[in-house]
C-alpha cells in the first residue's frame, strides 16, 4: 500500500516535543565516565622511563633531558586522546582530564610543557 | 481634505502598507522556520530577539553587507535589476490584498487577473535571472523553472477562477465580500483548496517541488550566481511570495479578513498563519520530486482535478 | 537528437561530502557514460603505516575511515594476530562483534539520512540523525569516544562492557530497533520516497557479481554474500543471524538492505550480549611480528574490506595495503549511473555508501606524455627517500 504523507503523524508527534538539540555553549551534556581528552603529567612521580613516547601513536610526546631530571613537552595538537600513554606509564605519571574544547590562538600555545 | 490624503500616505506607508507588509514577511519567514525546525525536533532560530523572531531580520542584514560578486560573463544590467524586479514583483499583488476590512489598499475589477499576471512573471523572471548569470547549474535550474512552471501554472489559475464564478466578481476584494456573508469557499470548493495549495508549493519552489533550487543535484539552482545584496532582495522577494501565496489562500478559500469576532486585520493575520502552518507542514512532508514526475503529475491529477472543480462550480451554479 | 554533453560533477559540489570527479557524457535528460576521476584526498596512510610500529598503527588504521573505524582496525589487528599466531580471548572476541554491530546500526543510520538528503526530505535527514544519536552514546559510554573509538588492540580490546552499561544499552537498542521498524514503514509506504528510488540505479545480479560489488549494494541485488556467514571473524561463528538479501536491484532495495541489517543487528547485538563469556578481554604479545604476510577479512558497515600485511620480523610492518570497500564498488556503480536521469546522479551516487577518502588510489602521470606509470616498490621507496631528504 502507498500512502501519501507517510510521516504526518511523526511530524504532529514532535510539535509537541522539546528540541533534543543541545544549546552548546549554554547547554552541554554530561560527559561519560571513561571520556578521555587531554592528559596531564604529574611531572614528580615520572621516572624517564620514555614508555609514553614509544607508544604514543602521533609522537605527540617528547621528553627532555633523562632520568629523574625528565621534563616533558607535550603537543596537544597532535594528540588523539586515546589514552595509550596514560595506560602504560609505570609511575601513574599520567592522567586523562575531561577538557576537550581545546582552541588555541597561536600554535606555541598548543605545546604544553611540564617541568619540575 | 488634507486629513484624508495624510490618511491614503499612512496606510501606504505603514498600515496596512510598506512597513506592516516588511514586518509581516520576516515575521512570516521566521514562523515557516522555527514551526519546520519544531517538525524536525530541532530550535530554528533562537538567539537573536525573543525566540529569535529577529534572526530573519539580522540574515537580510547580513545579506546586505556581504560581498557582491557580479560573474564576469554575466548579463551585467538585467543581472542587476533581477533582484528588484522580483521585489517589485512580489510586493505589488500585496496591496490588492484586503487586510483590514473587505476592501484592499487597491482594488478594481479585475484585480484577480492582475495577481495572476504578476505571479507568472515572477517565475518568468526567475528563468530569466538563470539565463543572464550563465551558470551550468543556473541555466539548468533556469530550465526546470521554466518546465515547471508549464506544470503548475494552468492547474493554478483555472482554480483562481472557481472563487471567482462563484462570488461572481474578478476582484479579490469582490470575492471577500462575497465570503463575508457567511459562506467561505473552502467549505464547497475542498478540491480547488486542496489544488491551490499545492500549486502554490510548486510556484514558490519549495519541497517537494524545489526542483529548479535541488540543493544536491544542482547546488542552489537558478539563485547560485546571486550573492550579497542581491542575493538579501532574492530572499526578501521569496518571503513576499510566501506571504503572498498564503495571504491569497486566506482571500481567496477562507474569507479574508472578515467572518470572526475578532478586529479584521487580526482575523487575517491568524488566517495568515493557519495558511502558513499547511504549506511548512507540507514543505517537511517530502521527498523532493523529479522535473518530469512533477510534470506527469501536474497534468494528469491537478489539471484534470482544477477542471473538476470548475465544473462543478458551474454546475451548482445553474 | 541533442548531441552529448559533458556534465562535470564534483570535485566540489554539495550532493558529496568529500572530493571525487564524475564527468557525464549526458544525452538530453540521460546519462550515456561515466568518467570517474579519484585522488583529491590522498593521504599516503599505507606508506605512513611502514613507518610506526604495529601498536602505533592502530590508531593510524583507525583513522582510514572516521565511520567504519573499527571495522578496519578488526582487521588490521586480526591481520597483525594471524601472524604473531596468538588467539584473542573469547571475550574480546564478542565485544568486538558488538562493536562491529553498533557500527553497522550507526552507519546505515547515517546513510539514511545522508540518502534522504540527497532526494531533498530534509525531515527523515534530521529524524535518522538524531536517533543515530542513541547509538552514537552507547558507543561513547564504552569506548570513551564517539567516532575513533580507540577500543581495538593487538591481542584484544582495551574496555571491558560492565553490567551497569548492559542496561542502559538494552534500552537504546529498543529504541533503535523500534526506530528502523518505523522507517521501514516510511521507506516502503511514502509515496515521494518511492517514486525516487523504485526503479532508479539499477544493477543487475550478473553485472554485480561481475563487477565485484560487494556488502549492501550486492546484497541489495539479491545475492547473499556477506564476510560474518561466509568466512565469519570475531564471535560471528557462534552468533546466528540472517543475511539480509533484496532482490529489487535498485536504490529502494538499497535502503532496505540497510534498514533490515539494522534491525537483525540489534538482535546480535542481544544474543551476544546473553552468550558473552567471562574472562580476560586482552592477551599481552611481542613486539616484534614474525616475518610472513596475512590477508584478513572483515565485513565494514560499506562491504568488504581487506587488509593485507606483509612482515619482516622487525616491529613495523614491511607492507600494508587496505582494500576499502568503496574501491570494490566503484566499477558497479559506474554501472548503475549509465542510464539515469541527470535529476538522480546524487541518489544513485548515495546508494553505494561512498567513502572515498577510505578508498583513494594515485596514480603517477607524466605530464609531458601524458602516460599514466606503474611504479615498483623499491622505485617508490627511492622516490620517497629522495623527497624527504630534498624538503
Ligand atoms: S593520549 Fe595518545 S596521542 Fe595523546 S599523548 Fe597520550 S599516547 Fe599520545
Ligand atoms: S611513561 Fe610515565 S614515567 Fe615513563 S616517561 Fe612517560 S610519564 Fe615518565
Amino acid at each position: 500500500m502507498v500512502i501519501l504523507m507517510a510521516m504526518e503523524d511523526e511530524l504532529l508527534e514532535s510539535l509537541k516535543k522539546k528540541p533534543v538539540t543541545l544549546r552548546f555553549p549554554y547547554e552541554r551534556a554530561r560527559p561519560e565516565d571513561r571520556m578521555q581528552a587531554k592528559v596531564t603529567w604529574e611531572i614528580e612521580k615520572c621516572i624517564g622511563c620514555n614508555l609514553c613516547v614509544k607508544v604514543c601513536p602521533s609522537n605527540a610526546i617528547k621528553l627532555i633531558g633523562r632520568g629523574r631530571k625528565a621534563e616533558i613537552r607535550y603537543h596537544v595538537g597532535r594528540c588523539l586522546f586515546c589514552g595509550e600513554c596514560v595506560d602504560v606509564c609505570p609511575t601513574k605519571a599520567i592522567q586523562t582530564t575531561k577538557e576537550f574544547e581545546l582552541a588555541f590562538t597561536k600554535p606555541e600555545e598548543m605545546i604544553l610543557e611540564f617541568r619540575r | 481634505m488634507v486629513q484624508r490624503e495624510l490618511m491614503a500616505i499612512l496606510e501606504v506607508f505603514f498600515f496596512p502598507g510598506f512597513l506592516f507588509l516588511f514586518s509581516l514577511a520576516f515575521f512570516i519567514e521566521w514562523f515557516d522556520r522555527k514551526l519546520v525546525a519544531k517538525f524536525q525536533n530541532r530550535y530554528g532560530p533562537l538567539y537573536v530577539g525573543p525566540k529569535g523572531i529577529l534572526q530573519p531580520i539580522a540574515d537580510f542584514l547580513k545579506l546586505l553587507s556581504k560581498e557582491d560578486i557580479t560573474p564576469a560573463m554575466a548579463d551585467k544590467v538585467p543581472f542587476a535589476l533581477i533582484p528588484l524586479l522580483m521585489l517589485t514583483f512580489s510586493m505589488t499583488p500585496l496591496f490588492c490584498i484586503p487586510i483590514t476590512g473587505s476592501s484592499a489598499l487597491i482594488s478594481f475589477e479585475g484585480d484577480l487577473i492582475v495577481v495572476m499576471f504578476i505571479m507568472t512573471l515572477t517565475a518568468l523572471l526567475s528563468f530569466l535571472g538563470a539565463w543572464v548569470s550563465t551558470n551550468r547549474f543556473s541555466t539548468i535550474g533556469g530550465v526546470r523553472t521554466g518546465l515547471q512552471m508549464f506544470g503548475y501554472e494552468v492547474p493554478l489559475n483555472i482554480v483562481m477562477i472557481g472563487p471567482a464564478i462563484g462570488a461572481g466578481s474578478l476582484s479579490i476584494s469582490g470575492i471577500v465580500e462575497w465570503q463575508s456573508r457567511g459562506v467561505w469557499f473552502i467549505m464547497t470548493q475542498i478540491l480547488g483548496f486542496a489544488v491551490f495549495s499545492l500549486c502554490l508549493l510548486a510556484h514558490l519552489q519549495r519541497v517537494p517541488f524545489d526542483i529548479p533550487e535541488a540543493e544536491t543535484e544542482i547546488v542552489a539552482g537558478w539563485l547560485v550566481e546571486f550573492s550579497g545584496k542581491k542575493l538579501a532582495l532574492i530572499r526578501l522577494a521569496k518571503n513576499f511570495e510566501l506571504v503572498l501565496a498564503a495571504s491569497l489562500m486566506v482571500s481567496l478559500y477562507l474569507g479574508g479578513p472578515t467572518g470572526t469576532l475578532l478586529p479584521n486585520p487580526l482575523t487575517f493575520l491568524i488566517k495568515l498563519v493557519f495558511c502558513t502552518f499547511i504549506l511548512s507542514n507540507l514543505r517537511a512532508l517530502f521527498a523532493r520530486y523529479r522535473i518530469d514526475q512533477f510534470l506527469a503529475a501536474a497534468w494528469k491529477y491537478l489539471i484534470p482535478l482544477a477542471l473538476l472543480q470548475i465544473s462543478l462550480v458551474e454546475v451548482s451554479l445553474w | 537528437m541533442v548531441k552529448a554533453i559533458d556534465i562535470p560533477f564534483g570535485p566540489q559540489h554539495p550532493a558529496l561530502e568529500e572530493p571525487i570527479n564524475f564527468t557525464f557524457e549526458v544525452e538530453e535528460e540521460r546519462v550515456v557514460d561515466v568518467k570517474i576521476r579519484l585522488g583529491y584526498i590522498h593521504r599516503g596512510i599505507e606508506k605512513l603505516a611502514e613507518n610506526r610500529t604495529y601498536h602505533q598503527n592502530v590508531y593510524l588504521v583507525e583513522r582510514i575511515c572516521g565511520i567504519c573505524s573499527f571495522a578496519h582496525t578488526t582487521c588490521y589487528t586480526q591481520a597483525v594476530e594471524e601472524l604473531l599466531g596468538v588467539d584473542i580471548p573469547e571475550r574480546a572476541k564478542y565485544i568486538r562483534t558488538i562493536f562491529c554491530e553498533m557500527e553497522r546500526i550507526q552507519n546505515h543510520y547515517l546513510w539514511l539520512g545522508f540518502t534522504a538528503k540527497a532526494m531533498g526530505f530534509e525531515t527523515l535527514f534530521m529524524y535518522t540523525w538524531r536517533d543515530r544519536e542513541a547509538m552514537l552514546e552507547v558507543l561513547e559510554m564504552i569506548s570513551g569516544k564517539r567516532v575513533n573509538y580507540g577500543m581495538n588492540t593487538i591481542g584484544g580490546v582495551r574496555r571491558d562492557i560492565t553490567g551497569k552499561m548492559v542496561e542502559r544499552m538494552e534500552e537504546r537498542l529498543n529504541y533503535l530497533e523500534e526506530r528502523a521498524n518505523y522507517y521501514k514503514k516510511v521507506c516502503t509506504k511514502e509515496r515521494s520516497i518511492l517514486k525516487r528510488t523504485v526503479g532508479v540505479g539499477m544493477l543487475e545480479p550478473s553485472d554485480a557479481l561481475n563487477l565485484c560489488a560487494v556488502g549492501p549494494t550486492l546484497r541489495a541485488s539479491g545475492i547473499p554474500q556477506d564476510v560474518r556467514a561466509d568466512e565469519p571473524y570475531a564471535a560471528y561463528g557462534e552468533i546466528p543471524f540472517r543475511v539480509v538479501t533484496y532482490d529489487g536491484c535498485d536504490v529502494a532495495s538499497r535502503i532496505l538492505v540497510r534498514i533490515d541489517e539494522i534491525i537483525e543487528s540489534v538482535k546480535m547485538i542481544r544474543r551476544a550480549l546473553d552468550g558473552m563469556p567471562q574472562g580476560p578481554i586482552r592477551v599481552k604479545v611481542p613486539k616484534n611480528v614474525p616475518k610472513g604476510e596475512a590477508v584478513s577479512l572483515v565485513e565494514a558497515p560499506r562491504g568488504e574490506d581487506l587488509h593485507y600485511l606483509r612482515s619482516d620480523g622487525s616491529d613495523r610492518p614491511a607492507r600494508l595495503k587496505v582494500r576499502a570497500p568503496t574501491l570494490a564498488n566503484l566499477p558497479s556503480l559506474r554501472k548503475m549511473l549509465k542510464g539515469v536521469n541527470i535529476a538522480d546522479i546524487p541518489i544513485v551516487i548515495a546508494g553505494i555508501d561512498p567513502c572515498l577518502a577510505c578508498m583513494e588510489r594515485v596514480i603517477l602521470v607524466d605530464t609531458k606524455s601524458k602516460k599514466g606509470q606503474a611504479w615498483s616498490g623499491e622505485e617508490l621507496w627511492r622516490y620517497a627517500n629522495e623527497w624527504y631528504r630534498e624538503s
